[in-house]
């Protein structure tokens, strides 16, 4: 008889909290390559489409007014890779107690940027899914709804990693019971 | 290319202070390029219209990129406090700004921007700035601000296109 199911409340949010948010890095990443300029071919064509998304990510950033143009350059030319290697790193699982806690932490930076441009009624696009969408009150809703359950996630995750799993576990308790 | 602009859009600015300063000296006075100028004035913000009808009455009178220039170099300061005229005056004399200001108030320059406005919904532009590049009978709209070292790549590319 087992001890414990597999599919407790914990690895329940771990795998909504990997699914949910390793999807929406992916995404994320992905619309800042190819959002708005969609244009695929010939390969210069293609090249050219990500380097002028690239660079209207970079104004967005820069709009934050957190760090100069160049930083901002080079935030807006580093991210949106390292939100697609979370997100997949995140779906895969492996490695899971890194890539949670990097991910923890990447949510809550987004969360106190945009939470501070919205106090000082920045009027400014959120840049965070290659798109112009206004930073709001519902934007600070849906980051902290989003780095609250990164958190939590990467807590159970910890809490996981201690447990043995329930299916290579031994069956003491059977095991004593049978005896 | 045709340029959609705002003068109130700081990707606007961006594009014009960083970009096509180096894009007139290095394919438009060589006549690589041909490039227009279009308004797209955005419904957010309060003072572009006023600003494109100031653009259009300058081009008139043969002083569009001057005025240009003064608008996009002082955005933040007119777009507080909405003076696009004083903003306007420092860039031309007095009798061009008078002739200026009768075209500006004569009313018949919204007929232009609204043209241009079409034109771009035509192209489904919905920011700015977009810039649609036409060459050999393909046309690429591009939403978005570009640097010009992209930029270069990009025409000369398409320049070497047989």
């Amino acid at each position: 008889m087992m001890q414990s199911s597999p599919l407790n409340f914990r690895r329940a949010v771990i795998w909504i909290g990997r699914l949910v948010l390793g999807g929406i890095f992916v995404y994320a990443g992905i619309s800042k390559l190819i959002f708005p300029n969609t244009h695929l071919w010939p390969m210069f064509v293609l090249r050219f489409s990500i380097s002028v998304n690239l660079s209207s990510f970079a104004q967005q950033v820069e709009s934050y007014k957190i760090i100069s143009p160049e930083a901002s350059q080079m935030v807006a030319h580093i991210l949106p890779f390292v939100e697609i290697a979370l997100g997949l790193l995140l779906l895969i699982g492996w490695r899971l107690r890194i890539w949670a806690t990097a991910i923890t932490g990447i949510m809550v930076g987004f969360l106190a940027v945009v939470t501070r441009a919205y106090l000082l009624h920045m009027d400014i696009n959120c840049g965070c899914f290659g798109t112009p969408e206004k930073l709001t009150g519902w934007t600070v809703v849906r980051d902290s709804a989003f780095a609250a359950l990164a958190l939590v996630m990467t807590i159970f995750v910890f809490l996981e990693a201690r447990q043995p799993h329930p299916w290579s576990a031994p069956e003491k308790a059977s095991l004593i019971s049978d005896h | 290319m045709e340029v959609f602009s705002d003068f109130q859009c700081p990707a606007c600015k961006t594009l014009f202070m960083t970009t096509n300063r180096q894009l007139l000296e290095s394919y438009v006075s060589t006549g690589k390029v041909y490039l227009i100028h279009r308004d797209f004035p955005l419904p957010m913000h309060a003072h572009s219209v006023v600003a494109a009808r100031y653009g259009r009455a300058a081009a008139q009178i043969g002083k569009f990129e001057q005025v240009e220039q003064v608008l996009f170099q002082n955005q933040e300061k007119w777009e507080q406090t909405g003076d696009v005229d004083g903003t306007v005056a420092g860039a031309l004399s007095a009798a061009e700004m008078a002739k200026v200001r009768a075209l500006v108030k004569g009313g018949t320059l919204d007929a232009a921007i609204d043209k241009d406005r079409k034109l771009g919904q035509m192209y489904n532009v919905s920011q700015t700035p977009t810039t649609v590049f036409h060459c050999k009978g393909q046309t690429y709209p591009y939403g978005g601000a570009m640097s010009f070292d992209t930029l270069k790549q990009f025409l000369d590319q398409l320049l070497s296109q047989k």
